[in-house]
């Protein structure tokens, strides 16, 4: 076989054949939850792939030019390149929309698959030692992965992208002390400066990208140097890993779901319409569009933007404008929280062992709870980040669904967690009263082996 | 079904899958060759990495061996010898550093000092803010002229209109843009100290908003109240633009304008403060 | 293919355009300021206006003078049947005209004859010019309306309506009178030119090409999130069905 000949001849050279049978026997846990991860990894590969193709038509400048391509109600529009070259791709170069649609929704998906991640990750205590690393790493790609949709969001020149980096602006603006510096050396000057696309730019398509390569790089080998962790069950242990081989069975699953996650995003970039910019239009400093909003995963801040009332610090001639608070401070607090989180939890519950069984969430309420209101806690500002949007669509005022949600956001998280709380106390019980599987055979009279039940209302481990 | 006929079953599926995908991709090269049609090529790319996406997932849960395989885990920390043989070896680099603690002392300083002469070129990327946060190019004198360049007169508006105008010569300049509204046809006082500001009824405010720099492009006639679109901050165009709503804290700077013996609108002088965002110096 | 819709779209357009400008120009004469026109407009409006805008349409406490708002004003609020209004608190909202045509034409009529004020525009002559339209709507019209034309939220409970499915006359009307909390865009401010170019643009929106597929409203990242958000839990139901085995408990 031609592969056996390919495998030895490397093997001659690099003696790879031990290492790389231990990959090929590699054991993979067989539960779905554990491929959320592995969709953020192919949307990834689908970002980049797609990326790629855009990169050889899109411009990064903002020379002015004037339109001359086939949308017609544009003809003879002054616009910058970068927008140009985007309506290029959209209706002159073929299959150039197509590619643009599916980036778009990759990165859209991709962060939405990262949090869907870290949720299953929480929630199910895979954080404890020995994996607090890889926690870290994971947050970190969480941000880097925000930031690139940011940075790609800012790329079109449209009149929504112009409106993000001109909150952007202030938001770095209001940082005490270095703001002023710090926003003119990112914008090259006072918004909109003419530096800021093409900067955005190479950061978009090279440093980040990189970035996350690399993490995602470290994250992979961590995971296979520490092993998968799983959920306990029959011959399931701290001490192994039960599941499918990495060849050939999940190879050719892991095959599966990055063509099908591929062909989900294949479908929305045919047939669903993303961030047409020849409707909003070229960027212009002096107009705007009501309902202007940022891609979901900045909505948050958005909200936090919105919500936060007219509050700011003054003292001694210096002060520290509002958007510092809401822009700054509020995702900061958040992402240090999460980075921490692992290191808090094994200080508060003085458990420093290491852990591969996973926790169920209904048996950790108190974690479970917090994991709760944090979400809601977020969802909310998310929501608050469309309030002229809601408003609109549901006829009501905005100043009092501002106020709504000013007031929810600080009763509804210790809410849900209370009600989170006692459904986990409730699930427990009622896992109490079943007879449970315990992984013992006895060997029946008939000569057949049945499993011995715990009874019901037994203690819990 | 016995297990051979599942087997042939899913083998089935699996090339019914492959096949559907092959010829999906030949469609969309076609799709392509024929000058392309973005619904058309979604599609049948989807159906061509769906139909392999199947095929595998079918080939895996059907055909390979399904296990569940054990592996064990191998302890994750070395064992003491290891670790101890691991810093003895460090204690060689270690011990002759730390006996040479000078030179370890100007290596920190030849790396600092690198270090910092390397953040100079950062400099490069932007110009020294200076004065440009606290000044616009209005001046006195300055001539009140909308997106086309063109002159404003007291006639341009009616009571209740609105217009986006930059000061003559500086047409689309984010730091000029102003609003001006006219809220009366007689001249208005917004507040003390702004007698003469607003004459024939024109009133002009900065339209970068002071919470996060948006345009202020809304304007309700009937309540002459102004609203950003992004965070929904409002402001009472009658008192100075005062803020009534929403996360900003402070009122639009207001532009002094006057009337010329041609009834050209024209602006008395720079607006008195820092327009937009908030900064930590802006008092100073 | 392309061309060929840009083609019959465009036929399409010149079609409904020269329908309806027959229809502008069939009405034309019976809007004029015939005595008896107006005649039976007084008598429309004592009935069904007076109560809130006075007798003789001078207005009172419920309801504003109608004194030099004009022809424009009157056919924009009856023929969107903004008006007649019950609330006079709430913000009127469009809906189907509680009056027939030619008692709409008696009314406006009536109006008019009260005083000077913008009448009904032309938004044929001069032709507006569809690109000249898309950048003044987004600098004037957007901010309120959005780029789109989907409608907007305004403070204090007001919203900038839709702007789908209004005609070309009710929008040329609305940027010249101003209705509600909406600017007045006088002729010195747009010319006649330029409102029916905006015109042109806001037409255009009501069925913009959406090379893209499915528009999602044209709403923006709001709908595309929560689709994006539909697209993963599609995956993970494919996720599941990789993974069928339940986990023992």
């Amino acid at each position: 076989m031609i592969i056996q000949r390919v495998a030895r001849w490397i093997d001659n050279r690099l003696g790879a054949s031990r290492a790389a049978r231990t990959t090929l026997n590699k054991v993979f846990p067989d539960h779905w939850s554990f491929m959320l991860g592995e969709v953020a990894l192919y949307c990834f590969v689908i970002l980049v792939l797609t990326g790629v193709y855009l990169t050889f038509f899109f411009t990064p400048g903002t020379k002015e030019v004037v339109y001359h391509g086939s949308y017609a109600p544009l003809d003879g529009v002054k616009m910058s390149q970068a927008y140009e070259s985007v309506l290029r791709i959209s209706f002159d170069v073929r299959a150039g929309l197509v590619m643009r649609q599916i980036h778009h929704w990759a990165a859209l998906m991709f962060v939405a698959a990262v949090i869907a991640h870290l949720m299953r990750i929480f929630f199910t205590g895979a954080f404890r030692r020995p994996r607090e690393i890889n926690w870290m790493i994971g947050v970190t790609l969480l941000i880097l992965a925000i930031a690139n949709g940011f940075t790609g969001y800012s790329l079109p020149d449209d009149q929504l992208s112009g409106t993000g980096l001109r909150i952007a602006y202030s938001v770095v603006l209001s940082v005490p002390v270095a703001g002023v510096w710090t926003a003119f050396l990112i914008f090259g000057g006072e918004f909109p400066g003419n530096e800021v696309l093409t900067r955005f730019f190479v950061i978009h398509i090279l440093i980040i990208p990189v970035a996350i390569a690399v993490l995602l790089g470290a994250h992979l080998a961590i995971l296979v140097r520490q092993k998968h962790t799983q959920f306990p069950g029959r011959g399931r242990a701290n001490t192994n890993v039960v599941g499918a081989r990495l060849w050939p069975t999940f190879m050719a699953k892991t095959l599966g779901l990055f063509f099908l996650t591929f062909a989900v995003l294949a479908a929305l970039g045919g047939l669903a319409q993303i961030n047409p910019v020849w409707i909003w239009g070229p960027f212009e400093p002096a107009a705007v569009s009501a309902g202007s909003q940022p891609d979901w995963y900045v909505g948050w801040l958005e909200g936090s933007l919105r919500l936060f009332p007219a509050w700011e610090t003054r003292l001694f001639g210096f002060e520290i404008p509002n958007p510092f608070y809401s822009g700054v401070v509020i995702p900061g607090i958040t992402f240090m929280l999460l980075y921490a989180w692992a290191f808090l939890e094994a200080r508060v519950t003085k458990d420093y062992e290491e852990h591969h069984l996973l926790d169920r969430p209904r048996d950790r309420p108190v974690r479970t709870s917090i994991g709760v209101a944090a979400l809601t806690f977020y969802v909310i500002l998310f929501a608050a980040g469309g309030n002229d949007v809601l408003a609109a669509r549901f006829d009501i005022s905005v100043n009092l669904i501002t106020w709504v949600f000013r007031i929810f956001l600080l009763v509804l998280p210790p809410l849900t967690a209370l009600l989170t709380y006692r459904l986990c106390r409730e699930l427990q019980a009622r896992d109490h009263e079943k007879p449970r599987p315990t992984a013992v055979l006895e060997r029946t009279q008939s000569g057949g082996y049945v499993e011995v039940e715990e009874p019901a209302g037994a203690p819990r481990a | 079904m016995s297990a051979p006929d599942r087997e042939r079953r899913a083998v089935n599926q699996v090339a019914v899958a492959f096949g559907v995908s092959a010829l999906a991709s030949l469609g969309l090269a076609a799709v392509y060759w024929q000058g392309g049609q973005n619904q058309v090529e979604g599609v049948l790319l989807a159906i061509a990495l769906g139909g392999l996406g199947y095929g595998f997932v079918v080939v895996a849960r059907r055909l390979l061996p399904q296990g569940p395989y054990t592996e064990e885990r191998d302890v994750l920390p070395s064992s003491e010898g290891q670790v101890a043989a691991f810093e003895t070896d460090l204690e060689r680099g270690e011990g002759w550093l730390a006996r040479r603690g000078f030179l370890l002392k100007m290596l920190g300083v030849a790396a600092g000092a690198l270090g910092v002469a390397a953040l100079f070129p950062l400099r490069s990327l932007g110009p020294n803010p200076g004065n440009s946060l606290r000044r616009t190019k209005w001046r006195r004198g300055s001539l009140v002229v909308d997106e086309q360049g063109e002159p404003v007169r007291v006639r341009t508006l009616e009571v209740g209109g609105v217009l986006t105008v930059f000061p003559e010569g500086h047409l689309e300049r984010e730091d000029s843009q102003t609003l001006l509204i006219r809220i009366s046809d007689e001249n208005v006082v917004t507040r003390k100290g702004r007698e003469d500001w607003a004459p024939e009824g024109y009133v002009a405010y900065s339209k970068v908003c002071t919470h996060a720099g948006c345009p202020v492009g809304l304007y309700q006639q009937d309540v002459k109240r102004l609203l950003c679109p992004c965070h929904q901050s409002s402001f009472d165009a009658v008192e100075g633009a005062r803020p009534m709503f929403g996360p900003a804290t402070r009122s639009l700077p207001q532009l002094p304008l006057m009337v010329d013996d041609n009834g050209l609108l024209r602006a008395q002088d720079d607006y008195d403060e820092p327009i937009g965002p908030g900064f930590w110096d802006r008092g100073r | 293919m392309r061309r060929a819709v840009v083609v019959l779209v465009g036929l399409g357009l010149l079609a409904t355009a020269t329908a309806l400008g027959l229809a502008g120009a069939a009405a034309t004469p019976s809007r004029g300021n015939d005595d008896a026109g107006v005649q039976q407009g007084r008598e429309l409006f004592v009935t069904g206006c007076a109560q809130c805008h006075g007798a003789d349409g001078g207005g009172t406490d419920q309801g504003p003078s109608l004194v030099g708002v004009g022809a424009a004003s009157a056919d924009f609020q009856l023929t969107t049947g903004r008006m007649p209004d019950t609330d006079p608190d709430r913000q009127p909202v469009s809906k189907p005209p509680a009056y027939e045509p030619d008692e709409i034409d008696a009314l406006v009529a009536y109006v008019a004859s009260l005083g000077d004020g913008p009448p009904i525009p032309d938004v044929d002559d001069p032709p507006g010019r569809l690109t000249e339209g898309g950048e003044l709507y987004l600098l004037n019209c957007a901010a309120c309306h959005s780029a789109a034309g989907n409608g907007g939220a305004l403070s204090s409970g007001r919203t900038a309506p839709d702007l789908h499915g209004a005609t070309r006359v009710q929008t040329a009307e609305a940027i010249r009178t101003g209705p509600g909390p909406m600017p007045i865009f006088g002729p010195d401010t747009l010319s006649d030119r330029q409102v029916n170019s905006i015109v042109e643009y806001v037409r255009y929106l009501d069925d913009p090409e959406d090379p893209g597929g499915l528009s999602l409203g044209r709403v923006g990242p709001i709908t595309e999130g929560l689709v994006a958000l539909l697209g993963l839990v599609a995956l993970a139901f494919a996720c599941r069905w990789i993974e069928p085995k339940e986990h023992a408990e």
